[in-house]
């Protein structure tokens, strides 16, 4: 175990040096500590405006929100390093060739990602906090629990993913029925308490009043679901080869009207049959927007008429701004490059698909405007969200071009990306607040969007594609 | 003599590292052309600097009389390349990824190109699985018929054997040394000496990015002397120097 262990931690760090520099992806913890650390002093101004149990939910809800996601890309990090370094592999797939059972390999494989997280984005968060205490005033036992709690957080966020991926493995209808069962366990708990069910998310409930039996109790549940994973994971995985008919040639009829029809048939074959567009918007779109939303009803009170919905749908924006990464994790430029096909054709092609895909969105807002009671505002919201969208997405491709992925850990560029995005919210959220119909003025993100479209295009084909 | 593609002190460079260090060189029209190398030589960062794949640091190119920096996607138009790790797209199958280059490449009859390539390459019984679920032969396979499903002037490929069975390797040979016959141009790159010696009419020699020699296979029969020989009595030079 333990040399397996220290195998997989620098295979994980050289993957991530690999794609974003040594020095950029070092620079990473330190950004994050500095910002919890900048932060800190910053909290008697934002508990002006909110109180401090709301903000503690929030990001309560964001290390949940992390877990899921290193969890996700865990599950399918090999066949995105092989779309994007060739014939790669990875430790975690080497049962063939290593005397070890694919079993050990998972359980080192989850170890090693708990402990390379928790020092990569956990611990630099809490850390700061906690070095700023002295300065703030702030409890060093309560930024210390803090530090827990987010961990705990991000702990429950990895392990649910696991256990419902290794559910997946086994039966996709039995996945349904898990997600089924848990939708109405939590139903029924605020039916019957009449609370939101966040607030019972252990960590939260640790965090707001701590005893080591709910320390104890935490941490009992989580071992559960680990081994529950561990218990419930299955080797055996007879891939299975199957014929199917051709479908590119009618679907590129079809999508005449598309720029790039046989670009765009292509993507949506890849999006249909690596089945990422069950489980990418089950896992990174559905969920984390159901976890927000019930985070971000805790602070329903401290918005103004229509301004939760106007919050989320800017929130929906920006997750569904990363559908971009869905329509390009699956693919280098290596396979365009032996054809005619510019780096910019290529771009535009996926933007497109990626328009498309703002149906989910755009459907999904809809619907929660419709079942919050919150009807007058659906046609604000839906404008709101998919502007916020387009607006993120076209800088995403100025600044990563087709590598959205590989990018978001560069600190020059994720710093560029949050001043540029974080502006925009901050002064669209504001907008929104002002009347119901405030919000349809995000429409004028349309002209710096086709900006940086224009921009990336210019600058992404004068740039040698990495990946192949 | 039709140049097909003249480079001149054509360089790239990854930080510190030449990977092609002023290479000048010419392939005429109708030849096969090998272009070999120990690994890491820069054979494969050649090709794709001929194809526009990536910019050069340094020099100029010009293939079928395009320049490489200027006009790419028209090189890439006229050409068939074969990289040599590159697989087919994982989800689309056999039949759908000839279909998809012959839309790129805007060839009407692109299906009918296609059931050709699998009856020549004997890989019919496979075109409607996945490319994700092929054996990496009849990937290669699928490879190779989409460089030429076009019919291009000239074709670049990087490791033309590779991943094929003895049957297969004799099958492409034969088709290669045909396809030069009707005055099209062959330009591959390859470290198995005695396929070069046996099918090409001209070859250079690259190592550590720069060029050794260029010439003719004939010239070596003429002075009886046989490519491996030749070769690795040349690289071992450099690597002295």
């Amino acid at each position: 175990m333990p040399e397996l262990f220290r195998n997989m931690m620098k295979e994980e760090w050289r993957v991530h040096s690999t794609m974003f520099g040594s020095i950029s992806f070092a620079l990473f913890p330190v950004m994050i500590f500095g910002i919890a650390f900048m932060g800190a002093f910053l909290l008697p101004l934002i508990q002006a405006a909110l109180p401090a149990g709301s903000l503690a939910v929030l990001v309560h809800a964001n290390f949940l929100l992390l877990g899921f996601l290193v969890g996700g890309f865990g599950l399918i990090g090999n066949e995105v390093m092989n779309r994007r370094f060739g014939q790669a592999s990875l430790l975690a797939y080497s049962a063939r060739s290593l005397p070890l059972s694919e079993r050990f390999i998972f359980v080192t494989f989850v170890l090693k990602d708990i402990v390379y997280y928790f020092f990569f984005w956990v611990f630099p968060f809490g850390f700061g906090y906690i070095a700023a205490s002295p300065f703030t005033g702030i409890p060093l036992e309560r930024t210390l629990l803090l530090l827990v709690t987010l961990t705990l957080a991000f702990l429950f966020g990895l392990c649910t993913v696991f256990i419902l991926s290794t559910v997946y493995a086994r039966s996709r209808a039995a996945l349904w029925l898990a997600v089924i069962v848990l939708g109405v366990f939590w139903g029924s708990l605020a039916a019957v308490t009449g609370m939101n069910p966040a607030l019972f998310f252990p960590p939260l409930l640790l965090y707001f009043s701590f005893s080591y039996a709910s320390l104890v109790l935490s941490c009992a549940l989580l071992l559960l679901l680990f081994l529950l994973s561990v218990m419930l994971f299955s080797p055996e995985y007879a891939g299975t080869v199957k014929e199917v008919k051709n479908s590119f040639s009618p679907l590129t009829r079809r999508l005449s009207f598309f720029p790039d029809p046989p670009l765009a048939a292509k993507d949506l074959l890849d999006l249909h049959r690596s089945g990422s567009v069950v489980g990418q918007t089950l896992f990174s779109f559905l969920i984390p927007l159901v976890v927000i939303w019930f985070f971000l009803s805790l602070l329903g009170p401290f918005f103004p008429p229509h301004g939760l919905l106007f919050t989320f749908a800017i929130l929906t924006g920006v997750i569904a701004s990363t559908m971009y990464t869905w329509v390009t994790m699956f693919d280098t430029f290596g396979p365009y490059a032996c054809l005619p096909v510019s780096v910019s054709t290529l771009i535009r092609s996926k933007v497109s698909t990626f328009a498309v895909l703002q149906a989910v969105p755009a459907a999904f807002i809809a619907a929660v405007a419709v079942l919050t009671g919150d009807a007058p505002a659906l046609v604000p919201a839906v404008v709101l969200c998919l502007a916020v969208s387009f607006y993120a997405v076209s800088v995403t491709v100025w600044l990563t071009g087709l590598s959205p992925n590989v990018l978001v850990y560069d600190v020059r560029v994720l710093i560029s990306y949050l001043i540029l995005v974080g502006i925009v919210l901050t002064i669209f959220s504001a907008v929104s607040f002002a009347g119901l119909y405030y919000a349809l003025t995000s429409v004028v993100l349309v002209i710096p969007s086709l900006l940086f479209f224009r921009r990336a295009m210019v600058k992404w084909d004068t740039v040698d594609q990495a990946g192949f | 003599m039709t140049e097909v593609i003249a480079a001149s002190e054509l360089s790239k460079t990854y930080g510190e590292v030449k990977a092609v260090d002023a290479v000048t060189l010419s392939v005429r029209k109708g030849a096969l052309f090998g272009l070999l190398g120990p690994n890491g030589s820069g054979k494969t960062t050649m090709i794709k600097l001929l194809t526009g794949q990536i910019r050069p640091t340094g020099g100029s190119a010009v293939v079928l009389g395009l320049d490489i920096v200027k006009d790419p996607i028209g090189i890439r138009e006229r050409v068939g390349i074969i990289p040599e790790q590159e697989t087919p797209p994982s989800f689309l199958t056999a039949t759908e990824y000839l279909d998809f280059v012959g839309a790129v490449r805007k060839i009407p009859d692109a299906s009918e190109r296609a059931e050709e390539w699998f009856d020549l390459l004997e890989f019919k019984d496979k075109r409607n699985v996945l490319c994700k679920d092929l054996s990496r032969g009849t990937r290669q396979k699928l490879m190779f018929a989409q460089a030429f499903i076009h019919g291009p002037v000239l074709a670049l490929i990087d490791e033309p054997l590779i991943n094929f069975d003895p049957i297969m390797q004799d099958l492409v040979k034969e088709y290669l040394a045909d396809y030069v016959k009707k005055g099209r141009t062959i330009f591959i790159s390859t470290h198995i000496l005695e396929v070069a010696e046996e099918i090409c009419s001209d070859f250079a020699i690259l190592h550590r990015g720069r060029l050794l020699h260029s010439g003719p296979v004939a010239d070596l029969a003429l002075r009886n002397e046989h490519l491996p020989g030749f070769f690795l009595s040349l690289v071992r030079e450099g690597r002295h120097a």
